[in-house]
């Protein structure tokens, strides 16, 4: 159907060529593209980042092939810019949230092996016992080179040290300022604390060996002598410690070095664990298990939070639509102060109003109700959080489609002996609902996912008794932080696949309602 | 045609024109990173501007520049992330209690501190910030609950929370006051705030390994023990001394506005208490009678040193020789006065602040809250236990199915 | 006289209707307000009218305290170019969605709305890593810059407002454009010479919807911007009412929020009459 569209509107003559004055603005855009793309490729360029430097290429060339060429591509000529911005800001962030759901992702494996390594060899170094405390300054001997120019207090004896080891110095050749700082040492450059700060990594890395470990860097302006007990071994791909003995192999499974007795070091590692994330949606019983009854009330949150706000917002702007109302202004100012206020406030404030002793809400009508302890007055009440917040909205919109509807058609349905309320039935509403029906879908794919509303008010609340994972109010969404944040850390691998099993469900109803528009579309156009 | 040339033509000309321009501002920035922050430090939105006054003295100190910069939520999880990329700051102030999670994400690195900085220290505060052997953070601030009271209502220090339940009752039958305990539990409980309860009634968390750490595999919720103790949580409901309906935003105000005589809580009330001008005293959380103290948990502010951060020999510098010295840590409580982890800081200001040795008694052998990463899975289900429970749920069932999440997120 | 008792007595359900939605929607507004006037400044020293006495002791703290004037014109520069380029950027991807009929068409409406529904505390993560990189290379755009948060925010353009515009320029008849191409006018002047001032009800109206989503957004900014002059309005307040600040700095809070909601008001009364505006019937008629 499209297709045969497609090919009977391009051929069909089509619109005039462009003005002088499209020209002129058209180049100038391009030239502005073109201005732009120079600018970001010279960086990448610099950091040799020649995929950076493809991808900024091949757009650029996208847009001027697009944009060159009149009257050819005329859709892209307008999608174009929205495009890009979503691919780079959204696509591509989901893209990588979904390549995380095949991984262990989340808080002790977040980074490589390597980084693992390194991190519990940090962890391990300790300052051999007894030994001296050495104040210490930085510097660089002939050739640039880094030094660590060491003085022992208690002794009295200097020395400057590099990778190679230990030297000693002449005490006369080094210089102590009146706080104790060595302030110079004959033959090499003391550093100031800001050029240090440039070499920073390099003043980490250095450990001077000496007997029984290194002297390493605290700070800038002491030294001590440590040793690091653990240390990878990569013939057996385990890390070992030196002091105890234990020995703790690489589990690529897991992504942890593990001893013996399965106990793992804390620092893991990213490792691809295929489908496990998925499988345990599916097989775990405590995920299962409550999984249809959060969906059913996560489908009338949905519904109800999209209905009764599009109910009110519509009930409103109809009463509003009407020329020459008294204080219509008024009205339309004040309904629209909801929508104004920031969001997440106003959702702690509503919380506030619920409280059973202290709440606004019991004592403005005297009432005693636990709103938050019982299910169905928490039900009650997020929804009507949720149709104060979101009503403005529903007016604001509902006034605009209004707006579109052609007085004509009213007055003619009238003359014909319509009340106010058939024509309404029969022809306002049918059109309002063309224009409006996907954005009542969308709402009702927000608010599918409205982690705030909930997250902010009952937190999922009530919770049974014994049942402290899956509340009355919990959405998917909820529901599903509470799984992949509540445990030790964050579990981002295993939250994308929940996520990727909600998304797969808002789709497909989307789809279907998406379905019915098409054919109002047709009907109407 | 003529289209695309003219197009190409001017868009060339326009991209050399600013090609040049961004050569030259490259120049510029190369310049600019001479004056790059020497160290960026990251604090919450409480904690920044305290800093920020004293941002000028610790840059002629340590001869670096100093950025300080506010993460108003989730700064711990914005900082594990901000390791992972290119972006970590060098220095973070935070609870000790992130520490577990920290290391697991090799997000800081060890302080290594001289035997004397060591000592200088309060011993509990050291040994908070104190895994797996090695010390991760320097100390700035203790914290722990206690019980402050109205003392021109109740003039008298409750020996028990019988006494206490017992004044409280009277109080309110005379019309002097409307609520007997504002102890902050709310819709989903506080299991930090409960604390003190269930460790008197014989609960515990964790078991203690030899070495003093906490054992991840020996869980104390769901143990005989634990089902005790939320028995007595749970009659405290019943008499309307814990309330779900008071919570972190009421419980404070409740006291300063003398609805209730007294207060579980720590030093941030003390703020609003001076503000309204409550007299108060302060006394440790008194236990159940007959039975174990009520201690609260130790909670140590500490400075840590990033592992990803791009001067970390400055910030080492800082954290393991500036942070630890007296004069930052005096000025760091008289701009925000919570108890000093320094001795000597604390011996300093407690002669004009007598409150403070109050709190440290309060928190006298208490435990630090602990820092293993397995503690992020006792939070929830363990709070929500308590709402539960206060609200009037069963205590056995409820107890046993926190304790089955709890072990389930654990193994997880 | 008569007439218009008339009217008003004809309206009554108009007013009835009005009024208690105007009654709802307020409640928690004069709480807010009773809030931002109430000398101590706390949550639960407030009530729905205020009884401690009224002073502005709070609006001076607030500017005191907090470098809310920096936070206010961050948030109104980029809620102001977001919502102003991503209206742009939606209104020609509408037009294209709504006016021609291309392969993938209904794939892309679709993709639209299926992107939305990805959570975004998941994709934090990725948008955090990624401009870790681009603060290295492109520091104008990067972190704490308000022009790399706009572009963010902008990638949001292509999205329910385009489905809301979609819908609407699908009830502007075609045989308008038909007309105009006849007289000569290429795809772009029937763009911006028939269309847009058509539909300039439902730009005014997803403009201002879209300066709204932008100036209390603030799970990104915090990623986003860490300096605290360098702030938006959101979460500038969300940092006011952390744990243990939330009672005692409620009445500087309720300022804050209430301060907020005035450019939003404005940019509404700005666009009302475009909102309201006979515009589309005038031209439909003709």
């Amino acid at each position: 159907m499209d297709a045969v569209q497609t090919a009977s509107r391009q051929r069909s003559p089509g619109y005039a060529g462009t003005s002088l004055t499209g020209l002129v603005v058209r180049i100038t855009l391009l030239g502005v593209v073109a201005a732009l793309a120079v600018w970001a490729v010279l960086p990448l360029i610099g950091a040799r980042s020649w995929i950076g430097v493809g991808v900024v290429a091949a757009a650029t060339a996208l847009l001027f092939w697009i944009y060159l060429t009149p009257n050819k591509r005329l859709p892209l000529k307008y999608l174009v810019p929205g495009t890009l911005l979503l691919i780079a800001f959204q696509i591509v962030p989901v893209l990588f949230t979904l390549s995380t759901s095949v991984t262990n992702f989340g808080d002790g494996h977040r980074g490589s092996k390597d980084e693992a390594i390194v991190s519990i060899q940090t962890a391990s170094i300790t300052q051999v016992p007894g030994s001296p405390e050495y104040d210490l300054a930085i510097a660089t001997g002939g050739d640039d080179t880094l030094v660590f120019i060491l003085s022992d207090p208690a002794t009295g004896r200097y020395w400057a040290g590099d990778a190679d080891g230990l030297k000693d110095l002449v005490p006369a050749d080094v210089q102590k300022g009146l706080s104790g700082k060595i302030t110079e040492a004959r033959g090499y450059t003391i550093l100031t604390a800001a050029e240090a700060a440039e070499r920073s990594q390099e003043i980490t890395d250095l450990a001077v060996p000496v007997d029984g470990g290194g002297i390493r860097a605290n700070g800038l302006s002491k030294a001590f002598k440590g040793t690091s007990s653990r240390a990878y071994d990569q013939a057996c791909d385990c890390v070992r410690d030196s002091v105890t003995g234990e020995v703790w192999t690489a589990d690529p499974e897991t992504g942890y070095f593990t001893d013996a007795a399965g106990q793992s070091l804390p620092q893991g590692w990213q490792v691809a664990v295929g489908l496990d994330n998925y499988t345990r949606v599916v097989t775990d019983e405590k995920i299962r298990g409550p999984f249809l009854s959060v969906l059913w009330w996560n489908f009338a949150f949905a519904i109800l939070s999209v209905l009764v706000t599009f109910g009110l917002g519509l009930l409103c702007a109809i009463a509003l639509h009407k020329e020459r109302l008294r204080a219509k202004f008024l009205y339309r100012t004040l309904i629209v102060l909801p929508y104004a206020m920031p969001a997440f406030a106003m959702l702690l404030i509503w919380r506030d109003m619920f409280n059973q002793d202290f709440g606004l809400i019991n004592t403005m009508f005297g009432l005693d109700v636990g709103w938050f302890s019982n299910p169905w007055t928490a039900r009650f009440a997020v929804i009507l959080v949720q149709l104060w917040l979101g009503f403005p909205y529903m007016f604001l919109v509902a006034t605009g489609a209004l707006q579109a509807i052609p007085s004509e058609t009213l007055e003619a349905a009238k003359i014909d002996g319509a009340t106010g309320w058939q024509a309404f039935r029969r022809i306002t509403l049918p059109l309002l609902l063309v224009s409006l029906t996907p954005l009542l879908i969308s709402s009702f794919a927000f608010n599918f996912n409205n982690f705030n509303a909930i997250q902010l008010t009952t937190g999922g609340g009530p919770f049974a008794a014994g049942n402290s994972s899956v509340g009355a109010t919990d959405l998917l969404i909820t529901y599903t932080y509470r799984l992949a944040f509540g445990g030790q850390g964050a579990q981002y691998g295993f939250a994308a696949a929940v996520s990727v099993f909600i998304f797969l469900i808002v789709a497909t109803v989307s789809v279907i309602g998406f379905r019915r528009t098409r054919a109002q579309e047709e009907i109407y156009r | 045609m003529r289209v695309k040339i003219a197009g190409v033509a001017v868009a060339a000309a326009l991209a050399l024109a600013v090609s040049g321009c961004g050569s030259s501002d490259d120049k510029a920035d190369d310049g600019a990173k001479g004056s790059e922050p020497g160290l960026v430090i990251w604090a919450d939105d409480k904690r920044a501007p305290v800093l920020e006054s004293f941002r000028s003295q610790f840059e002629s100190e340590l001869g670096v520049t100093i950025k300080i910069e506010a993460v108003s939520k989730d700064l711990q999880a914005n900082f594990v992330t901000a390791s992972q990329g290119d972006n970590a700051p060098d220095v973070v102030i935070g609870a000790h209690d992130w520490i577990g999670n920290l290391v697991q994400n090799g997000a800081i690195d060890p302080v290594q501190l001289t035997d004397a900085q060591k000592t200088g220290f309060n011993a509990d505060a050291l040994k908070a910030v104190t895994y797996n052997g090695q010390v991760y953070g320097a100390p700035y601030a203790v914290e722990n609950l206690a019980l402050i009271r109205n003392t021109e209502l109740a003039p008298e220090a409750p020996s028990s929370i019988e006494d206490m339940v017992a004044d409280a009752e009277k109080l309110k039958k005379d019309g002097k006051t409307e609520e007997l305990l504002s102890l902050q539990v709310g819709d989903n409980g506080d299991a930090y705030h409960a604390y003190p309860l269930y460790a008197s009634a014989g609960g515990y968390l964790f078991g203690q390994k030899d070495n003093g750490d906490y054992d991840p595999s020996d869980l104390g919720v769901g143990k005989p023990g634990s089902i005790a103790a939320f028995e007595k949580i749970s009659e405290l409901g019943k008499k309307g001394v814990l309330k779900t309906s008071i919570g972190s935003e009421n419980s404070i105000p409740l006291f300063t506005e003398g609805k209730t005589a007294y207060l579980v809580s720590g030093p941030w009330a003390l703020t609003d208490i001076k503000k309204a001008g409550t007299k108060y005293d302060i006394t440790p959380i008194p236990g159940f009678e007959g039975m174990g103290k009520a201690t609260p948990f130790l909670g140590v502010q500490s400075f840590f040193v990033a592992s990803k951060g791009k001067h970390k020999t400055v910030a080492q510098e800082f954290v393991a020789n500036y942070v630890t010295g007296e004069p930052l840590a005096t000025a760091l409580y008289n701009a925000d006065p919570r108890p000093p982890a320094l001795t000597a800081s604390f011996d300093k200001v407690k002669t004009t602040d007598p409150d403070l040795a109050k709190f440290a008694e309060a928190g006298a052998g208490a435990p630090a809250l602990p820092a293993i990463p397995e503690m992020s899975a006792i939070w929830d289900p363990f709070g929500k236990a308590e709402s539960a429970i206060v609200g009037g749920a069963d205590v056995k069932d409820t107890v046993e199915g926190a304790a089955t999440t709890i072990g389930d997120a654990i193994k997880k | 006289m008569s007439a218009r008792s008339k009217t008003a007595g004809r309206n009554w359900w108009r007013h009835l209707i009005l009024i208690l939605a105007v009654v709802f929607a307020l409640v928690p507004i004069v709480f807010v307000v009773s809030a931002a006037l109430n000398p101590q400044g706390t949550l639960s020293s407030t009530g729905l009218i205020p009884t401690d006495g009224v002073s502005l002791s709070n609006v001076g703290d607030l500017f005191a305290n907090t470098p809310f004037a920096h936070w206010y014109l961050n948030s109104i520069i980029v809620s102001g170019s977001a919502a102003f380029i991503s209206i742009f950027i939606s209104a020609i991807a509408a037009y294209a969605f709504s006016r021609f009929r291309f392969a993938g068409r209904r794939v892309g409406l679709m993709s639209l709305l299926l992107i939305q529904m990805f959570p975004q505390f998941l994709a934090i993560v990725a948008l955090f890593l990624m401009f870790s990189e681009v603060t290295e290379l492109w520091p104008a755009f990067g972190f704490n810059t308000l022009s790399g948060l706009t572009l963010v925010y902008l990638g949001g353009a292509l999205g329910v407002n385009t489905w809301l515009m979609k819908g609407f320029f699908d009830t502007v008849p075609k045989e308008l454009d038909e007309s105009a191409v006849m007289d000569g006018a290429s795809h772009t002047q029937v763009f911006f010479r028939i269309i847009l001032p058509l539909v300039a009800p439902i730009l005014a109206v997803t403009g201002l919807l879209a300066f709204i989503g932008t100036i209390n957004e603030y799970l990104i900014a915090n990623v986003f911007l860490t300096q605290p002059e360098n702030k938006t309005l959101a979460i500038g307040l969300f940092g006011l009412i952390n744990e243990t600040n939330r009672n005692a700095n409620f009445g500087i809070f309720a300022v804050g929020t209430l301060l907020t909601a005035i450019p939003t008001v404005a940019v509404f009364q700005l666009l009302q009459r475009y909102i309201v505006g006979g515009l589309t019937v005038g031209a439909v008629k003709g």
